[in-house]
């Protein structure tokens, strides 16, 4: 019972897709841009690709980035969709309170954050810092992203559903994971998909919280920006970009994505 | 009649109990949800933020040493001086405008892609956050490429006649507004879109039927039941958006200062943390109150019109 | 070790107390394995022992390579109460730079010729570099970095960094006169000079027809919308007071309103304050911005026919140095660093590609004439002594500075 879209409506939707990818468009042209300097368009030429592929500069970097963000998600995603679904849920004086708690890292000023977490760790603990050390800090501010995105969607649930599922003889674990966790499953994608992006991209709270040897891609990034943003620094993103669209490609290819969104026990499936 | 209807809450927005009946809400359950979380963020967020805010009440001796010989309040008297207000209002303005425009671009597009998407949707929804799965700096510079006085939009418009002269963008608010929207749109999109497709379009056509208009069914039945989403995204573009200074930094000019940018200031050419830590826990208090304050209106302007 | 008499070597010491707590082996222990097996074999058991007992970077227990060039080298391994050989260095260096203030192949060189593996990284600016690096007072892990000169005295007081064996630097002499003993440290005993630079402003013939040569070009309306500041403090109210004919260094209150006042007229005029002025220029965003010299070779890359002007009324030079920082786990890497760029071939090599010119007399006859001949980038020495470096300020005289910049700013 969908009925057919407004035309209006699906204009927009392209035009905004449009505004999205615009810039992302002109970043993968100016990767051909046979200049040091990613501005000017000078003319056509493959260099930077094989460049990047000895460019430890970047790809070192790359990799802290990497692998700050894998543990980065993985741990904001669990603690925070526990978080979102708990608040939708609470039901005590304090719950103010913990919502404030949430809304409070996000904010803090960056730099803020970044110092407090440099005093916290090289004041208390010595550390000068690290891969681990980023992961904290990175962890720490998504917590409140996910939570939040998390509870916007179990704001909605019901939790009789769980309920019923444990009349019919399910554990409490095996209500939650069975009714719930689909019924959130997109939320946490979600979530998931945003705290990426924030510790991909995240410059301050990093440039306090690195060690030796521990720079990621933003930081050489932005450490390099008076020398001119070379057209490396585009062929990498592209590269990025490309790998992502090439996965997910396949994924749909394999029907992932298919029904994902509305999975769940009672919904009918849509046309 | 599906379950939906039997699933459909309206908002509560999470924090203020209004004692639904049948609905437990179980203390202990729901405590050990929040728990580690809870744990987390006092152990890596407030204990060293509290010792920014010990900080915030020391100073710095001349030897450029932060010193809590003499700790009082001065530094945050300091903070409120008035030469402040402009960029503070200044702050104001973009993340309130950036806000309105992702709202207002998120939530048709969001509609979209739950209603329309089909089989499609995750892969719609993680085609919204690609362009974000790449180096800030890069987007940004691109958008300068795109924006400036010799830029491709501009070379465009006057190769077109539609103007003659270069249509200043870069370095004015609009750039920084252009910029900002676009940064924020994914984080107005995804929650909108997590609580849009909870809706159940049965409920929608019911209420068409209703109220013998789109806008009536809208207004009073789609808007209210998707508010959880709405109050997530202003929660995630208003408030990242006030501490924003790289974008107006970048995209803008002399006249764009934020106040996160003299915060800026104050900690790097100021070498003055104690201050700037001041000035930050300042600006963190407005803008929470100021959030919840807002949200509270607009909760009660949209779940008041609901018939 | 014992040392020459004559010789402070201070740090050396210190990093030898340092070792031996580190391997749990005292004095005697020491003395008694140099006295048995000689000591560079000892120095390189402690070093082994360091690193197994620290656990985080282990060195292999295998023959290290020694330094080539330093004279020192050369001196008999032959093991006496005052043995003139100079001790292994470590197998690993963390240096903390600039992006793109070292030559291309600096780094590798180095690698390549004493077998030290160099983690080289950078920060995006200073405030975060004087963060990281003071953030434990030693030197946030790092074993040499490059701060401005201002920050030496203070660094020496606070202890984050070391005074510097120059037993270990013998390329010392490869500085100038000049440089051999600047004001801001006497001797260069915890400093080397790196490069140095003047502060003036650029500008783009072809938009701006004109021989520019006051800073009134910066207030001048007719260039309205079309240029910038740097977005630096110190360096807008300098260009402030030069024009005001006051001192870049006043701490008189007077004098700073005044400055301050004159910078809210040139506000409106400004396209912005800028951290990329070279990317600014280049992209065609402004056609005239306050910039350094360094900047202004970085642009003609690009853009060969911009043109920079070190401005009538005054302007600053300032200089960058390279230090060992007072918790380097490296501290013989660090020295060795330090002689291999100053080394005249090596240093060329730096100045030429950064475009900063350097404070090494030796290296001249290798550095580029367009940087040698060019007098906006090397002034003769007359104009040199007029132009005026920084004073590092005090925080209560900060503090003046910076509520008048803010007001600036947020207005």
């Amino acid at each position: 019972m969908t009925g057919r879209p407004s035309r209006w409506l699906t204009a927009f939707a392209v035009l905004t897709y449009v505004f999205l990818f615009a810039p992302i468009v002109v970043m993968i042209i100016f990767s051909f841009n046979d200049s040091r300097r990613t501005f000017i368009w000078q003319g056509f030429t493959l260099d930077w690709y094989p460049a990047l592929l000895s460019n430890d500069e970047l790809l070192d970097p790359l990799a802290v980035t990497l692998q700050v963000a894998a543990i980065a998600v993985v741990g904001s995603t669990v603690l925070g969709a526990l978080f979102g679904l708990g608040l939708a849920r609470l039901r005590f004086r304090g719950a103010g309170a913990v919502q404030t708690l949430l809304l409070l890292p996000m904010v803090t000023p960056e730099i803020i954050m970044g110092i407090s977490l440099l005093v916290f760790f090289t004041q208390l603990f010595g550390l000068n810092g690290s891969i681990a050390q980023i992961s904290l800090a990175h962890i720490t501010f998504c917590i409140s992203y996910v939570a939040i995105t998390v509870r916007a969607r179990a704001a909605n649930l019901n939790p009789q559903l769980e309920e019923a599922a444990r009349d019919l003889g399910a554990s409490a674990f095996g209500a939650f994971r069975h009714v719930t966790l689909p019924l959130l499953a997109p939320a946490v994608a979600a979530g998931a998909m945003l705290a990426f992006a924030l510790s991909f991209d995240d410059l301050i709270v990093t440039s306090f919280n690195a060690g030796v040897g521990s720079t990621t891609l933003p930081v050489a990034i932005y450490s390099a920006i008076r020398l001119g943003v070379t057209p490396e620094i585009n062929a990498i993103s592209t590269i990025i970009v490309a790998v992502v669209a090439v996965t997910l490609l396949i994924a749909w290819r394999l029907g992932a994505f298919r029904n994902a969104a509305s999975a769940a026990v009672f919904e009918p499936e849509t046309a | 009649m599906t379950s939906r209807a039997a699933e459909a809450v309206p908002d509560r927005g999470g924090a203020n109990a209004d004692g639904k009946p049948g609905r437990p809400g179980d203390g202990l359950g729901t405590g050990l949800l929040v728990l580690p979380g809870v744990l987390w963020l006092a152990a890596f967020f407030l204990l060293p933020l509290g010792i920014i805010a010990v900080i915030s009440l020391g100073s710095v001796d001349p030897g450029g040493h932060v010193t809590l010989a003499d700790p009082s309040l001065r530094n945050y008297e300091q903070a409120l001086r008035p030469e402040f207000l402009p960029a503070f209002g200044k702050s104001l303005y973009y993340s309130v405008v950036t806000t309105v425009l992702s709202l207002g671009i998120g939530y048709p597009v969001a509609y979209w892609i739950s209603r329309h998407g089909g089989r499609h949707k995750i892969l719609l929804l993680v085609l919204v956050m690609l362009p974000f799965w790449t180096s800030y700096l890069i987007r940004t510079y691109a958008w300068l490429i795109i924006l400036r006085d010799n830029g491709v939009l501009n070379a465009f418009l006057m190769e077109t006649g539609l103007i003659d002269r270069p249509w200043v963008i870069v370095d004015t608010d609009l750039g920084v507004i252009i910029g900002m929207t676009y940064g924020f749109l994914p984080f107005a999109i995804l929650p909108l879109f997590v609580s849009i497709d909870r809706l159940d379009f049965s409920l929608i056509q019911a209420a068409r039927d209703l109220y013998a208009s789109g806008r009536g069914a809208f207004l009073n039945v789609t808007l209210p039941l998707t508010m959880p989403g709405i109050v997530a995204a202003v929660f995630l573009t208003f408030i990242p958006a006030l501490g924003d200074f790289v974008t107006p930094d970048l995209l803008g000019g002399a006249q764009t200062t934020t106040i996160a940018k003299i915060v800026q200031i104050i900690f790097t050419s100021g070498r003055d943390w104690p201050y700037g830590a001041a000035l930050g826990f300042l600006l963190m208090a407005v803008t929470i109150s100021g959030t919840l304050l807002a949200l509270r209106s607009l909760r009660r302007e949209v779940i008041g019109t609901a018939a | 070790m014992t040392r020459d008499n004559r010789q402070t070597g201070m740090t050396f010491d210190e990093a030898l107390t340092t070792k031996l707590r580190l391997a749990g082996w005292t004095r005697r222990d020491f003395l008694a394995r140099v006295a048995a097996v000689g000591a560079a074999t000892a120095l390189t058991q402690l070093l082994i022992a360091c690193g197994q007992g620290t656990g985080s970077s282990a060195p292999e227990p295998t023959e290290r390579p020694t330094p080539g060039t330093s004279a020192a080298a050369q001196a008999t391994p032959a093991i006496t109460a005052a043995p003139t050989s100079p001790p292994e260095p470590e197998d690993e260096l963390f240096v903390y730079n600039w992006a793109g203030y070292i030559g291309r192949q600096t780094v590798d060189k180095f690698e390549e010729k004493y077998g030290i593996k160099v983690t080289y990284d950078k920060f995006p600016d200073e405030s975060t570099q004087i963060s990281k690096i003071t953030s434990d007072g030693r030197g946030g892990g790092y074993d040499v970095t490059y701060p401005a000169s201002t920050w030496i005295p203070r660094f020496s007081v606070d202890g984050v960094i070391q005074k510097l064996d120059h037993s270990l630097i013998p390329n010392l002499a490869n500085l100038e006169a000049a440089w051999q003993d600047p004001g801001y440290d006497p001797g260069n005993q915890y400093s080397v000079p790196y490069a140095w630079w003047t502060t003036g402003y650029a500008w783009d013939p072809r938009a701006i027809d004109a021989d520019l040569t006051s800073w009134g070009a910066l207030w001048d309306p007719a260039y309205s919308g079309r240029m910038s500041m740097l977005d630096d403090m110190r360096e807008c109210f300098a260009a402030g007071a030069f024009r005001l004919g006051l001192s870049p260094n006043t701490t008189d209150l007077a004098e700073l309103d005044q400055i301050l006042a004159h910078l809210q007229e040139q506000k409106p005029l400004l396209r912005r304050y800028t951290a990329d002025d070279i990317g600014d220029m280049v992209g065609g965003v402004v056609d005239l911005t306050h910039c350094w010299s360094g900047d202004w070779v970085q642009m003609t890359y690009d853009i060969g026919r911009i043109r920079y002007a070190i401005p009538s009324e005054g302007s600053i030079k300032g200089s960058d140095t390279f230090v060992v920082l007072s918790g380097a786990q490296h501290p013989i890497a660090a020295h060795l660093w330090i002689d291999f760029n100053l080394d005249a071939q090596i240093s060329s090599e730096n100045t030429n590609w950064i475009g900063y010119m350097g404070p090494n007399e030796a290296a001249r006859e290798f550095i580029d004439n367009y940087i040698i001949n060019d007098p906006r980038l090397n002034p003769p020495p007359e104009v040199l002594a007029e132009l005026i470096e920084l004073q590092f300020l005090e925080q209560p005289d900060l503090d003046q500075y910076t509520s008048r910049w803010t007001t600036l700013r947020a207005s």
